[in-house]
């Protein structure tokens, strides 16, 4: 039994389709990153899998629990954690009787652990707390019965960096623990930080569904490379090189070879490689390198891609601007 | 089970007492200026009645002044009771899910495994705290005041006109609580809250002694008679189990109304 199912679930406001038949499942133990800018449909459809919206169409199972019942559903919820984007507790109660509260509805198993590791001001009233705080006294809350599945709407915004270390420590340890985490964020760096699969929702429209590491593989790496003596361009004529962009230290240049120019060769690239890394390795061993660095491309670049920027656009041809036209038939 | 009502009661306590403390302060200030109204006048109702327009009088209800009984019925049951206290409750309970789903705290207190008719119930019998306590507190002042000023009431009557005003302040909440449910912002609620329990009160009362009276049946002011308790000593029981039958009704309308609706 998958922790989250959602088959073809489609929430149609009439002027916007907030959710248009998004499908996807979430196993047990995994921690699942829902990606979206602003507005694409993600907390309608976390709203939707907790009950709170009725889809127009479609349906979906929570812990083995029918969405759409708020009976059934309210058994997954015995078990279920949440995090709104924006936690609001009474304002006139007090951190502790807040958290007594749900102690009473859901069971206390570890706030007194949570406490140490997320500390609001708990006899202070809500009134009084910090953005922040609020967001530690719904961790809190969320986690305090040990639940199985948590969701949590773009949880560290508002944390501070301490804090949002902390909470990806934690997140991380829960997951081991066999706990399954969805959480929707418009953050790459923590989708990327957190998760072991990640959904892509665009406009409503669930975009993809896959492991991270897939997106980061497809993204490709980042290589970025300084040269004592420039390197002809043609040496990186190989498959998988893209956006390649490339600069000449003059003085260099002229001082060894006349017929070194910018377009021909260079002393520091920066290029985005799709291919086997071992490949590169070999074309540039006869160079010497002053520099040399590989890195994950960013997941903003992955993200663009299923926005259709610029970049995504740009991405099936493969030279870029300094690089010269015969180059281009390196993919 | 009770948990949310325990919760809200408990954190109506505090405005529940003062509440009483206002009321109780309204009950003293009328009894105390009673016997120099009665005082003033050789026959209060046969000079005083006549000051006021007839249209006053069907509205408030007046039977008499001659007796604190009737000037209380009036000044304090009908003015502070019925119609203060009653909107008072609509107004509360009109704040009560509107406000929590418009703060976002519905969310959190939804994703607990907490039916939405449960949530709703619960949150409406936590109005029981200040409905009960100001006619806990209120009665008492009341009937040493008259005491005091040597009129005695009936300490019966003035029982009867607190607990047979219970079933009437929960149908005013219960009006407040529908408007809670059928509005998502808390100050729209509690404006049709205010607005439908007075026009309600303003229908039962010129509709009165008009071919259209019976349309005032609608009304909860029309099963809870103060003059009736105070001046007669006649106890509308029938009158309290419409008013009870009638906030049932609001409370399951309110609790299917809020399980269907999308909460944004």
């Amino acid at each position: 039994m998958a922790a989250i199912e959602l088959e073809g679930v489609t929430k149609d406001y009439g002027e916007v389709l907030a959710n248009d038949d998004v499908t996807f499942t979430v196993e047990r133990g995994e921690i699942f990153g829902y990606l979206g800018p602003n507005g694409a449909g993600k907390t309608t459809t976390i709203r939707t899998l907790l009950g709170f919206l009725s889809p127009t169409e479609g349906s979906g199972r929570l812990l083995g629990h029918d969405i759409t019942d708020e009976d059934d559903l309210i058994e997954a919820k015995r078990r279920l954690g949440y995090l709104p984007d924006d936690p609001a507790f009474d304002e006139t109660a007090t951190g502790r009787e807040i958290l007594e509260l749900h102690a009473s509805i859901k069971g206390d198993e570890r706030s007194a652990e949570l406490l140490e590791l997320f500390d609001p001001p708990l006899d202070r009233t809500v009134r009084e707390y910090s953005h922040g705080n609020v967001r530690k006294l719904g961790l809190v809350t969320t986690f305090m019965h040990d639940p199985d599945l948590v969701i949590l709407d773009e949880p560290t915004s508002g944390l501070d960096p301490l804090m949002q270390q902390r909470f990806a420590e934690f997140v991380r340890s829960e997951r081991d623990q066999g706990m399954t985490v969805f959480f929707s964020s418009h953050v790459l760096s923590e989708v990327r930080r957190l998760c072991d699969r990640v959904g892509i929702i665009r406009d409503g429209r669930l975009v993809t569904v896959e492991p991270v590491e897939s997106l980061l593989d497809r993204s490709g790496k980042v290589v970025r490379l300084r040269a004592a003596e420039p390197i002809p361009t043609e040496a990186l004529e190989i498959d998988g090189v893209h956006e390649l962009e490339t600069s000449l230290d003059p003085g260099e240049g002229e001082s060894e070879r006349d017929a070194t120019t910018p377009a021909t060769a260079f002393t520091e690239c920066t290029l985005t490689f799709t291919g086997d890394v071992n490949a590169l390795l070999d074309r540039l061993r006869e160079y010497r390198l002053l520099d040399l660095s590989i890195e994950e491309a960013p997941l903003e670049d992955v993200f663009m891609r299923f926005y259709g920027g610029e970049r995504s656009e740009r991405k099936p041809t493969p030279a870029a601007k300094s690089v010269p036209s015969e180059a281009s038939d390196d993919v | 089970m009770f948990e949310i009502a325990r919760y809200d009661g408990r954190h109506r306590l505090k405005g529940s007492l003062y509440l009483s403390i206002a009321l109780s302060l309204l009950a003293v200030v009328v009894i105390w200026i009673y016997p120099s109204f009665s005082g003033s006048f050789e026959d209060v109702d046969e000079e005083f009645l006549q000051a006021y327009p007839e249209g006053v009088i069907q509205l408030f209800d007046i039977r008499t002044m001659a007796s604190l009984e009737g000037f209380l019925a009036f000044e304090l049951y009908i003015f502070g009771w019925t119609i203060l206290l009653g909107l008072y409750l609509a107004y509360l309970a009109a704040g009560t899910i509107a406000g929590d789903v418009e703060r976002g705290r519905m969310d959190i207190l939804l994703s607990m495994p907490i039916s939405r008719s449960r949530a709703v119930g619960e949150k409406f019998c936590s109005l029981a705290v200040p409905i009960v306590i100001v006619n806990v507190v209120t009665p008492v002042v009341v009937y040493v005041g008259a005491v005091m000023i040597d009129e005695p009431i009936p300490g019966a009557d003035v029982v009867a006109v607190h607990a047979l005003s219970i079933p009437y302040l929960f149908a005013c909440a219960g009006i407040g609580l529908v408007a809670s449910v059928a509005v998502d912002r808390a100050s729209i609620a509690q404006r049709l809250a205010l607005g439908v329990t007075f026009g309600l009160f303003m229908l039962e009362s010129l509709l009165a002694g008009t071919d259209y009276e019976a349309i005032g049946a609608i009304a909860p002011m029309r099963y809870f008679d103060p003059n009736e308790i105070l001046l007669d000593g006649t106890y509308d029981l029938v009158g309290a189990g419409v008013l009870v039958a009638m906030t049932v009704v609001l409370l399951v309308a309110a609790q299917l109304w809020f399980s269907r609706t999308d909460i944004e």
